[in-house]
């Protein structure tokens, strides 16, 4: 497989200029995160899926990723990869300068697709939970979560079950509960699929925002090219069997970035961009 | 509140239509009324179905005995509910979450919940002798295996999503059973609870029944044998009486976590 000492490519990224080993022991660990020759193959009854096969990453912190591509692609095992939950056949992942090998949640918070939280909780419970896992005292535990909810715009609903918020709601108490421990890294996995348009993209606004507020690494996956280009810094293009990065685009779009942008033909460049990478692809 | 208002808008309905609740209190009345007019117009002998007066003071007559034996049943269910749901529960959360081990106890738990278990109510009476220690050995047992099933099967349709995440926040073992696998699992429990519950019960009365010297299940066989009707109905009504407290108090556990059913998929469009 990929051997250690074979030297990468650069990575087109100028954004990217990950620090040397020397400079990686420093006191909080940044939301950096490196991964290089990762691949994954899921063996299951018999059948062998090559999920992914020769990721390479390179993500300063604070910076705003998005994975794109079709479903199936393998961008929730990615995501699944970085955030320690399964381990790679083949690679490294290397995240705030340490190796990454299980999960960390004091280094990357995630956001699951379906709304996970526990209907048995309320609000402000679901986002206390990873506290009180960590026997954060109550007081301590009470403040923080009620930051982080006032934070996604939820102050005033604390005490709601999820049974009695909506979709979008929903999503913004993952995303509380995702950043309660404060890591430098936010993994998203298409976080707003499931809600509609407008909801979609004033959910967008909102994560873009808290985005600009924390100053967190996010890793945002969609199958959307719209909010691809809408959110990132970075658009990383994924294409299916096997899974692998097919182009990495810069979004130079200036921020904050606003609705009216959809429609300039520097927005309408970036999709077409993406959408005939995926497109080569899928033919080829 | 509004939001209280907003819950109850049964009570600004049109008042055409009964509500189940008044159709339920109307029913049990009527059979109430039918208990006490049918012995007494002589439509049914009163040794088959002696009144519901009548059956009302053969209780109030024996109330000291009834009462002695009455507490002497309670405890046995007790004790037996305890074991039973304890067990149950714990070993099912345990069982259900190593697969290793489920494949194991799974076949063999519900192929013995098939067995008809009264059949080996004789053994433990030879093992443990007539008094209640045989009895709690049996009603446990019967009213185990659902609890046990039901907990396992709970464990096994649990979102795995609630899993994920637990693991993506390094939850240990501990508090993922505790906190993750329990709630997740309380309305499928709940429903063995019912289940466990009424068996262990039913095998309480039942072992009574069949060799005891004490219990409401005892009173109602010897009744039986002196042909008192009214005393034989006066035992059968206190162990309605207790299927019916036990049934409203898992009602009211099952109030108290209508937020998860609420909020599972299948349970969406619920009421
Ligand atoms: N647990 C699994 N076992 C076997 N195959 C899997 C598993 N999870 C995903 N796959 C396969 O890996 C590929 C990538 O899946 P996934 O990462 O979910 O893609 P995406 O999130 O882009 O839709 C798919 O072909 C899928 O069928
Ligand atoms: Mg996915």
């Amino acid at each position: 497989m990929a051997g250690k000492a074979t030297p990468l490519p650069e990575a087109p990224s100028p954004g990217a200029g990950a620090p040397g080993p020397s400079l990686r022991a420093l006191p909080s660990r940044n939301g950096s995160i490196r991964v290089t020759g990762l691949e994954h193959t899921y063996a299951a009854a018999g059948r062998v899926t090559k999920a992914l096969e020769d990721i390479r990453l390179d993500i300063a912190p604070g910076r705003f990723v998005v994975i794109v591509g079709p479903s199936g692609c393998g961008k929730s095992s990615l995501l699944m990869m970085l955030a320690g939950l399964v381990a790679p056949t083949a690679g490294r992942i290397v995240c705030g300068g340490r190796a990454l090998t299980a999960p960390d949640p004091d280094l990357v918070g995630v956001v699951f697709q379906e709304a996970s939280l526990y209907p048995w909780l309320t609000a402000q419970e679901n986002v206390e939970f990873p506290l009180s896992l960590r026997r954060v005292p109550r007081a301590e535990r009470t403040q923080r979560a009620r930051d982080k909810l006032a934070l996604v715009g939820l102050a005033g609903f604390e005490d709601r079950y999820p049974h009695e918020l909506s979709g979008g709601m929903k999503q913004r108490v993952s995303i509380a509960r995702g950043l309660v421990q404060n890591p430098p890294v936010l993994l998203l996995d298409e976080p707003f699929a499931a809600l509609d348009e407008q909801t979609r993209i004033s959910m967008g606004d909102e994560l873009l925002r808290i985005w600009e507020q924390t100053g967190k690494t996010v890793v945002f996956v969609t199958h959307s090219l719209t909010e691809a280009a809408y959110l990132a810094d970075q658009i990383v293009v994924m294409s299916a069997r096997p899974g692998r990065i097919v182009d990495r685009v810069e979004v130079d779009l200036p921020r904050p970035r606003t609705y009216a942008m959809m429609g300039t033909p520097r927005f309408a460049e970036l999709r077409q961009r993406i959408w005939e990478q995926i497109r080569s692809q899928a033919d080829g | 509140m509004a939001d209280t208002a907003v819950r109850r808008p049964a009570g600004a309905a049109p008042a055409l239509r009964i509500a189940p609740r008044t159709l339920r209190v109307l029913l049990g009345f009527c059979v109430l009324v039918a208990w006490e007019v049918l012995p007494r117009s002589g439509a049914i002998p009163t040794l088959f179905l002696p009144s519901l007066s009548d059956t009302l003071a053969a209780l109030a007559d024996g109330a000291p005995e009834y009462g002695r034996h009455l507490l002497f049943t309670l405890r046995a269910i007790a004790v037996s509910m305890a074991v039973a749901c304890g067990l149950g529960i714990g070993a099912g959360l345990l069982i259900g979450s190593v697969a290793r081990l489920r494949r194991i106890v799974q076949p063999l738990a519900s192929g013995l919940y098939a067995v008809p278990l009264v059949i080996l109510y004789p053994l433990f009476t030879a093992w443990f002798g007539i008094g209640p220690q045989s009895k709690i050995v049996f009603a446990s047992l019967y009213g185990l295996l659902p609890c046990l099933l039901g907990t396992i099967a709970g464990v096994q349709t649990i979102d795995r999503q609630y899993l994920l995440v637990a693991r993506s926040l390094r939850a240990t073992r501990r508090q993922t059973v505790l906190r993750v696998l329990l709630p997740a699992a309380i309305p499928t429990v709940l429903t063995s609870l019912r289940i466990g519950g009424a068996l262990v019960i039913v095998g309480v009365v039942v072992a009574e029944m069949l060799t005891s010297a004490e219990g409401i299940g005892y009173l109602i066989t010897r009744s039986r044998t002196l042909l008192d009707s009214p005393r034989v109905f006066a035992g059968i009504l206190l162990v309605v009486a207790m299927v019916f407290a036990f049934d409203g108090l898992v009602r009211l556990l099952d109030h108290r976590t209508r937020h998860w059913r609420l909020s599972t998929r299948s349970g969406d469009g619920g009421a």
